[in-house]
């Protein structure tokens, strides 16, 4: 029993340590998310449930400013639904291993499922067994602590601190997202969805195309799936 | 006023990302679909990833003082050098990133 409930504690904070890169990530944004809101004049409370309950970065920052400036209910909640779309993608590719788990778990998991979460969703045994679970309840839970810690120094300290998001500290999700792409590259159809996402992404990104990061990869996983069926024929 | 509208950007939020974990949810996915969704984690982290390093200031930059495109490619080769390490290829990235970034 003693046992048990150590591994699983060893799971969860292996899960917060694999997510502490992420979690010091986005600082810069959380302490920007904080400020943004107060100096748009919402107060304190509002600012923070934000990050307690919405829990999504470009969702805030994008809606803080909406309410801000006034802007129809219809259109705040449709922007934030179009930010939001890409979650669609991780609950397809997580469904059938998390679908079949109990309520708490799904509504847990559900929750934390955020871009960073299912960056560390990769493993194939990702989600199977109970080790597994407790690890992205882990990276999940932590990730939400570090959103809201950075929210909170935001919102009291926000204005008296420097622009962080200009100090690279974003580098840090380019390296971890490399790391945790790198070893999943063995196949062509695998660098050819690669290469995909990577210039469609781009190109999307500079023509601030508000879906791109969505249409971008679905379009690498259809060239990915195209190449593995054509070759699996061969 | 504010609450209520926070309140329902919750319900968008969570409702994205939890509508397909519920299993009553009258939704099979094929194996051709399943396929397809096996290239959703490297698609979706490269497609996130890429803008990062070669987008700046709306821009477009490959030039060779972007630090991003440094510490990627370091990251990159250190991943294949300590056969994927997560902690060599993150710490070898931020560091050639870094000093790239301090230098110029």
């Amino acid at each position: 029993m003693q046992r048990a409930q150590k591994a699983l504690l060893k799971a969860v904070t292996k899960g917060a340590s694999d997510m502490l890169p992420l979690s010091f990530a986005v600082l810069p944004w959380g302490i920007l998310f904080g400020s943004l809101a107060v100096q748009r004049g919402f107060d304190w409370l509002e600012a923070q449930l934000f990050s307690g309950i919405v829990f999504g970065g470009a969702v805030q920052i994008v809606t803080v400013e909406l309410m801000a400036n006034n802007a129809s209910l219809f259109t705040v909640l449709f922007s934030a639904f179009v930010i939001s779309s890409r979650h669609f993608l991780y609950g397809l590719a997580l469904r059938e291993r998390l679908s079949i788990k109990p309520l708490r778990w799904r509504l847990g998991l559900g929750f934390l499922l955020t871009d960073e979460l299912f960056a560390l969703s990769g493993d194939r045994r990702a989600y199977r067994n109970r080790f597994r679970l407790y690890y992205a309840l882990g990276a999940g839970v932590s990730f939400y602590l570090a959103w809201n810690l950075w929210t909170f120094i935001g919102i009291f300290a926000g204005t008296s601190l420097p622009n962080l998001t200009e100090l690279g500290l974003d580098f840090a999700i380019a390296a971890t997202f490399i790391a945790l792409v790198l070893p999943g590259i063995k196949t062509l159809a695998s660098f050819a969805a690669a290469v995909v996402a990577g210039v469609t992404s781009v190109t999307f990104t500079l023509w601030e195309f508000d879906l791109s990061l969505v249409c971008a990869a679905i379009l690498a996983m259809c060239v990915g799936f195209s190449i593995q069926k054509i070759r699996g024929q061969a | 006023m504010n609450i209520l509208t926070i309140f329902l950007l919750a319900c968008v939020t969570f409702g994205t990302r939890y509508l397909f974990l519920e299993g009553r949810l009258p939704l099979r996915l094929g194996s051709n679909v399943k396929q397809l969704l096996s290239y959703s984690g490297p698609s979706v982290l490269v497609a996130m990833c890429t803008p990062i390093i070669f987008v700046h200031d709306h821009r477009l930059d490959t030039s060779l003082d972007n630090p991003y495109l440094w510490g990627a490619a370091v990251a990159i080769l250190a991943g294949y050098k300590t056969a994927f390490n997560i902690y060599w290829c993150v710490g070898a990235g931020i560091l050639a990133f870094v000093v790239v970034n301090y230098q110029g």
